[in-house]
């Protein structure tokens, strides 16, 4: 392993599911630290400084959102989150508190695999400038000169509309809550009325996916948020 | 009046009208024999101070009516007996005219006064104790901790006060004609007209003639601060009487205090009730995720490393990834059993509150197909949706769980290549959205239970299934006042399920200068 490889700390109370994701990652040459509960993930993301920390919600010594409340306090670590069907109350605190994605239960490891290159690649680019060209299928935005455009045509979007899609995109493959979008783009008065972002990301996609009613980029987390998926 | 008459002397409780008149002419007859031996000492002008003296005291022992009497008795008695020619009514003195007048005058008048000043001190000490009473039942009130005692309280209230009968009668009492009340064990006879009449229009209302039928005859809605919390009916026996406005305004003071107790029972019930519901929901989530967490994290575990022997380096031999595949889809669909288990769990339980909010469908059905993924692999999904389609307001997660339910039955069962069609209209007031395959359809017996519980439609394939799919499809429609049905597409087509939501009132969204 090189100087280089990216450093995951895994906290997950069960030990086979660490024992398939330790691989899993180990095999994309990640270095994997595990910890087994809270306490001592809090310990380990302190002293090891991951690039990314893997979490298991349910975890036997408290709640996974406070670890992650805890944890924004002094650092930006990617957070991927490993919860199960039901909870997705608990999913949308903790995104809410600052993690970045979300696994469910069961899950594929080539699914777990994306997610973690996505989530690191975008750590390591976090550094450089902002390009402010995005392209996705046939729609390339200038966020510089707030141009849209769709096959070389360009595409009119309203104001609220152009803010709904730089949000989206300046958070590429994240899951953004409703009430993140909503108190970001409509202001904090808002953040119960999520059928304006609904119709919002309706008229996105009636403008730049080809099909609307199964989109590829301007992707729903049901219950949850949305997702750009470039 | 006469009401007040009754109270009064039940007050001073000595004295019934005759005897009232009786006292009042023994005491005239009295004075004269009392003033007859004086009869050469004193001046005549000092025995008719003897008489206004007893006026005076007549009056204010036994009241108005009892002073006119002796007002009038004791000029004639001192004619009679004092003035010449003694024996006779006849006068010798003219001058004695002007005596007689003045002295009625007199008489009256003082009786008159004695006896206003009387009756008002009379009725300043009935109010006093009233309010007295008032307090006192506020307070009982207060600290009363069961309907029971609210009425027993009142009922005793109105019986010691007004010598009436009085019941409570709330909505939820669907009163028949006798509602029984009052502590001494009195029986109130209620029109269950007129309490409607009192409860829906928040008036006072009365009526002698039921009274005649030995019903109250006065209703007294119970104001509370939200609604009308009941009706405080009164009986005050065959005889209603002339209600005093003092009465009224009493009983509308006890109607007030009974609606505060009342409304104050009320919201303790509903808290208690609330508390307990919350508890009992609380305990059956923390069940049921417990559960989940116990069941899912070993499949998690299975899928992730039968997963994982796919990826070994170097390679498995085929046969061995073709068994590791096998355990992966295996469990997955494991997985996939226990979520609906526990789903339908958690719906029968009946605690599932519905997240309810505005939203356009062609996002679930959308995120629907997506998370289906390779499931729906050979069965391209075809949407149709009218370009108008309203927000509905339903569960995201739960909508998303029928279209999965519904994509995934369709895919099981039509064949391979064969599209799936979804396709929503609306009517005035729902939206229909309808599901359906390319493959052998429903067997047509079974076709009303398949949304029963462990009900297959075939039972003897080999395909993996608990038949829970479609119950839980129908119970998450229903919760949202929808109607499910199955059916056989016309000419070849398939099975086809077709659902309903209501449309409601969808929220505006501002449109936006663009």
């Amino acid at each position: 392993m090189s100087a280089a490889a990216p450093k995951v700390l895994l906290i997950e109370d069960e030990k086979q599911i660490r024992r398939f994701v330790r691989a899993a990652l180990e095999d994309d040459g990640c270095q994997v630290v595990e910890a087994e509960t809270m306490a001592q993930g809090l310990i380990e993301a302190g002293s090891r400084k991951p690039d990314l920390l893997v979490l298991d919600l349910g975890l036997p010594d408290g709640n996974g959102v406070d670890l992650i409340r805890d944890l924004r306090g002094w650092s930006d670590v990617p957070i991927l989150i490993l919860s199960a069907r039901s909870q997705e109350n608990d999913k949308i605190d903790a995104l809410d508190a600052g993690a970045d994605d979300y696994l469910t239960k069961p899950f594929a490891v080539g699914e777990l695999r994306a997610r973690v290159r996505a989530l690191l690649r975008r750590s390591y680019r976090n550094g450089d400038a902002a390009t402010p060209v995005v392209e996705f299928g046939d729609v390339t935005v200038d966020l510089s000169r707030r141009l849209v455009s769709r096959g070389g045509e360009t595409v009119h979007l309203t104001p609220l509309e152009y803010r709904l899609l730089a949000t989206l995109l300046g958070h590429p493959g994240r899951v953004l809550t409703q009430r993140n979008l909503l108190r970001e783009i409509w202001g904090p008065s808002y953040v119960e009325s999520s059928h304006y972002l609904r119709v919002y990301v309706g008229h996105l996609r009636q403008k730049l996916e080809d099909d609307p009613t199964q989109p590829k980029h301007f992707l729903t987390e049901t219950g949850v948020g949305y997702r750009f998926q470039p | 009046m006469k009401k007040t008459g009754v109270q009064a002397t039940s007050r001073s409780g000595r004295h019934s009208p005759i005897g009232q008149f009786a006292l009042t002419i023994a005491a005239c007859i009295g004075t004269t024999l009392l003033a007859t031996p004086l009869l050469g000492h004193l001046d005549l002008a000092n025995i008719v101070m003897l008489f206004l003296l007893t006026v005076l005291l007549i009056a204010v022992t036994l009241g108005r009516n009892a002073a006119v009497l002796a007002s009038i008795l004791s000029v004639l008695l001192f004619d009679i007996f004092f003035v010449e020619p003694r024996f006779s009514l006849a006068v010798d003195n003219i001058q004695y005219l002007v005596t007689f007048a003045v002295m009625l005058a007199t008489a009256l008048i003082t009786g008159q006064l004695a006896a206003g000043l009387k009756q008002r001190a009379q009725e300043a000490r009935i109010r006093e104790q009233r309010t007295q009473a008032l307090y006192e039942l506020a307070r009982q009130l207060a600290g009363a901790l069961t309907l029971e005692q609210v009425r027993e309280l009142a009922g005793h209230f109105v019986e010691i006060q007004l010598a009436a009968h009085a019941a409570i009668i709330l909505p939820a009492d669907q009163p028949e004609n006798d509602v029984a009340t009052s502590p001494a064990g009195a029986i109130v006879r209620v029109e269950p007209h007129l309490v409607r009449v009192a409860l829906d229009s928040g008036q006072l209302v009365r009526s002698d003639t039921v009274s005649e039928l030995g019903l109250a005859s006065l209703y007294l809605p119970l104001h509370a601060s939200l609604r009308t919390r009941g009706v405080l009916a009164v009986d005050f026996g065959h005889d209603p009487g002339y209600l005093e406005a003092e009465t009224q305004s009493l009983l509308e003071a006890l109607a007030s205090l009974v609606a505060v107790a009342v409304e104050r029972l009320h919201y303790v019930d509903v808290a208690q009730r609330t508390e307990l519901t919350i508890q009992s929901e609380r305990l059956r989530s923390s069940i049921l995720s417990a559960l989940s967490h116990d069941l899912r994290t070993p499949l998690t575990a299975l899928v992730g490393l039968a997963d994982s022997l796919s990826l070994v380096k170097p390679p498995l031999p085929a046969t061995a990834l073709d068994t590791a595949l096998a355990m992966h889809e295996q469990a997955a669909r494991l997985a996939g059993l226990v979520d609906n288990l526990l789903d339908m769990a958690q719906l029968n339980a009946g605690g599932v509150t519905l997240r309810r909010e505005w939203q356009p469908i062609e996002e679930v059905i959308g995120a629907s197909i997506k998370l289906l993924g390779s499931a729906l692999a050979s069965h391209p999904v075809r949407v149709s949706l009218p370009p108008d389609l309203p927000l509905i307001e339903f569960d995201a997660v739960l909508l998303e769980r029928v279209f999965c339910n519904l994509l995934e039955n369709a895919a099981k069962y039509a064949p391979e290549g064969t599209p799936i069609e979804i396709v929503a209209s609306q009517s005035s007031d729902l939206v229909t959205v309808r599901v359906s395959d390319h493959g052998p359809g429903f067997p047509t017996a079974k076709r009303d239970e398949l949304f029963n519980m462990f009900v297959r439609g075939e039972t003897e394939s080999g395909k993996l299934g608990t038949g829970l799919g479609l119950a839980i499809c129908r119970t998450i429609i229903e919760a949202h006042g929808g109607r499910i049905d199955a059916d056989k597409m016309p000419d070849g087509g398939g099975a086809s399920v077709c659902f309903t939501l209501p449309k409601g009132l969808p929220p505006t969204v501002e449109e936006e200068k663009s």
